[in-house]
């Protein structure tokens, strides 16, 4: 395509973004530090998850940083591209950065991005290579292999707490993933080697229910795991993770959350969650915005948060955590510590797990 | 039944068929002032939530209340946003939000035709969505399949109508199963077509997750089609994901469609099938020929509307695709099962697609509230549609009786 009337048409559109942005006025001020605007995932806000989890982060920022903000939620994944089109094209006000949360915006940015080159853009959980995107993605598995850590202790012992309780005699943990993609396989690698370096004797079984939003199918998957003898089932499935709590509840077992500490944004869980893989979405957030301020935003770098950069981490359950036995607590953050120092190399993919 | 409720369902019936006979002037000032009573209510509807929300720069503080959003602001986003204010100096109807209209609108007149058609054949095909999934998949991988063989100018030329003729194949094979089932085993086409559309989606899903899936890409999806796969972008900017030819062709659909019902053998015997069926076949109309033809047309646009939702919009096949086929029935009621009204109530839906996105990124309403506002226009739009409907069913009724001679009974 000819690059003059692109140019020519895009300025076009420049200017009734102005026009159009102009009638909007107010709200904010202009004395902000900087302007963001947020490009939420399809789940939308309000998920008890990852979206509100980019949300602190951003409210963080607004309050710590004295920037202003605008957030949009997209109806479906074709919305992601004009979404991030009208924050990139509007001059008044004129955006410092839009933040992308979520993978599935990845090929949008990847258009977008050349499209608006002096716009500054960020995307969570995906790698788009152009000089003015930074990427943040998370060290899911070195998180999970801390909660696999402790699952994999205390499925060998005799451990009760709340509305749950080990078998001292099974060995056995499960895993529910949410869709097979690479990403999950991140969470299901690092657990499994989590369980397999507190005991080789440790069974994990898996399984994908293919969707996010399925409480009933991870109800079931988890059923059959505990009914077969597991212990402890760790969830990287989102919204079906509601339904593995329901398994466990139901099952007298235990499970470990996952993103948020969701003992406590599913607070009604909080009696089987021993603990939960918490991604700190908001961290991602709020250093890319931190960065803007300062001055110091690196288009086309990519940053990778785990435990070093506190962007993944193991939280315990607010209910049960205080009974999980001391001397495991000092194990994991000893692995904690190792995997820092690159004493343990955690596996990214379950194939590896040796 | 006492004699007054015997009166009372009388006056309902009559007022049902006096409604049926209502000329096109008289439906489009009832259209207008539905659309003008449902922004009304809508205005209380965001001024109380206004009043109950929390937020953080209210737009107006009486002492202790603070009201959040501003109703009028709201549906001046809604309707002038998604023109890309015509008010303002400088419009252009190239400015993308107006772009961002007519896209939404072009897919939209796919499945609002596919419904439509079926609906005048008598059939309720809820199918359109599965119809677009499968044909949208179908013209991508065929896309994708043929760029390599047709190299340069020939690649140009002939890739997108070949996309668009295997949306047609895949959605019209995809319709005809139902047509099928319903005229040679008597399975209903409400049942079948609402499980097909599962069908489609899982199938899908599972061919793009798997062999057919971007192995460069977390999403479930295809690899990117070509450039020269994609329809072009005349006149308007490249990156709105809009092209004239789309709106085009949809217009080409919209009058073959109408010539077919209303100028040929073939559409008569539709529309007869679809208004007494047994008269149909008594008259010589093959009944169970009649149906899979239609069901099989109904989804071959639907799947045309697939192929444009790939070749326009997304570039690629992805999992997820918006409800653009559910969206089609409403349409099409709003359109009276009408192909030409069809594009002004295509039209509507795209103003209300395109101006909640504006609403968005305009205000801090919440997507939800904006789309209670967006279901009650549409409602408000449709209903005297439907009951019009309802009335010539009942005319249609009393003059098979002989009760009462009124008007005709055939939609229009």
């Amino acid at each position: 395509m000819p690059v003059s009337r692109r140019t020519l048409l895009g300025s076009l559109g420049a200017a009734t973004a102005t026009g159009l942005a102009g009638c909007i006025g107010g709200g904010g001020g202009s004395d902000a530090a900087a302007r963001v605007g947020m490009v939420y995932a399809t789940g939308g806000l309000g998920d008890g998850s990852f979206n509100d989890q980019a949300q602190t982060g951003i409210v963080r920022a607004e309050e710590d940083l004295s920037i202003a903000y605008d957030e949009s939620q997209p109806e479906s994944t074709s919305d992601f591209g004009t979404l991030q089109q009208q924050y990139a094209q509007s001059s008044d006000p004129d955006y410092d950065l839009v933040c992308c949360i979520g993978f599935l915006q990845a090929d949008a940015l990847t258009e977008n991005a050349s499209q608006y080159s002096d716009q500054q853009f960020m995307i969570v959980d995906s790698v788009v290579d152009a000089s003015n995107v930074g990427s943040y993605v998370f060290a899911e598995h070195e998180g999970s292999f801390l909660v696999g850590l402790m699952a994999g202790r205390l499925t060998t012992t005799s451990f009760s707490a709340g509305a749950g309780s080990t078998a001292g005699d099974s060995t056995n943990v499960g895993f529910v993933g949410g869709v097979e993609s690479d990403l999950i396989k991140k969470f299901e690698a690092g657990f499994t080697a989590g369980v397999k370096y507190a005991s080789d004797d440790v069974d994990v079984q898996t399984a994908y229910v293919g969707g996010f939003n399925k409480p009933a199918a991870g109800q079931e998957a988890a059923i059959s795991m505990y009914d077969s003898g597991a212990d402890i089932v760790y969830h990287a499935a989102g919204n079906t993770g509601t339904g593995v709590f329901q398994a466990a509840q139901e099952a007298g077992r235990f499970a470990i959350g996952v993103d948020r500490d969701q003992s406590v944004t599913k607070s009604s869980y909080s009696d089987v969650i021993l603990a939960s893989m918490v991604k700190r979405v908001d961290n991602a957030v709020y250093s890319s915005v931190e960065d803007v301020v300062n001055d110091e935003f690196q288009g086309g770098s990519v940053t990778t948060l785990g435990l070093e950069q506190n962007g993944v981490e193991a939280v315990f359950g607010q209910d049960l955590g205080g009974d999980v036995p001391q001397e495991v607590k000092d194990e994991m953050s000893t692995a904690r510590d190792d995997i820092i120092a690159g004493e343990i190399s955690v596996p990214t993919d379950p194939n590896q797990v040796s | 039944m006492s004699d007054a409720d015997r009166e009372w369902v009388d006056t309902v019936r009559q007022r049902l068929i006096a409604l049926g006979q209502t000329s096109a002037g008289e439906r489009v000032l009832i259209a207008a002032s539905a659309l003008a009573l449902s922004v009304f209510v809508g205005t209380i509807i965001v001024f109380v939530a206004g009043l109950v929300a929390t937020c953080r720069d209210p737009v107006l503080t009486m002492g202790g209340t603070t009201l959040c959003y501003d109703p009028f602001f709201v549906f001046d986003r809604l309707f002038l946003g998604a023109l890309g204010d015509p008010l303002a100096g400088g419009w252009s109807p190239l400015n993308p939000q107006f772009a961002l209209t007519l896209r939404e609108t072009t897919v939209l007149v796919f499945t609002g035709l596919s419904v439509a058609l079926a609906f005048r054949a008598g059939i309720f095909n809820i199918g359109t969505q599965g119809q677009l999934v499968v044909g949208g998949l179908l013209s991508a991988l065929t896309v994708l399949w043929a760029a390599p063989l047709l190299s340069g100018g020939l690649g140009a030329v002939l890739l997108v109508p070949l996309g668009v003729t295997a949306g047609a194949v895949g959605g019209g094979a995809y319709g005809a199963i139902p047509g099928a089932l319903k005229a040679y085993a008597e399975a209903n086409e409400v049942i079948t077509t609402i499980m097909l559309n599962f069908v489609a989606v899982l199938v899908t899903r599972y061919l793009v997750t798997g062999p057919f899936g971007d192995p460069n890409s977390q999403a479930n999806q295809t690899p990117p089609l070509p450039e020269v796969g994609q329809f072009p972008s005349v006149v308007f900017d490249p990156r709105t994901d809009f092209s004239l030819f789309a709106l085009l062709l949809a217009f080409v659909f919209v009058g073959g469609l109408y010539y077919l019902l209303a100028y040929t053998a073939f559409g008569y015997d539709l529309r007869t099938a679809g208004i007494q069926p047994t008269a149909a076949e008594y008259g010589g109309v093959d009944a169970a020929r009649t149906i899979v033809a239609s069901l099989t047309l109904s989804g071959a646009i639907g799947g045309v509307g697939g192929a444009v939702y790939v070749m326009m919009i997304l570039g690629k096949f992805q999992t997820g695709v918006p409800s653009y086929g559910f969206d089609g029935i409403t349409v099409s009621i709003l359109a009276g099962n009408n192909p030409l009204g069809v594009v002004f109530a295509a039209a509507l839906f795209g103003v209300l697609k395109s101006g909640s996105t504006v609403v968005a990124f305009a205000t801090n309403v919440p997507p939800q509230l904006v789309g209670v506002l967006r279901g009650l226009i549409i409602l408000f739009v449709a209903m005297p549609e439907f009951f019009r409907l309802v009335g010539r069913r009942l005319a249609a009724g009393q003059e098979e009786t002989g009760a009462a001679a009124v008007g005709g009974g055939a939609d229009d």
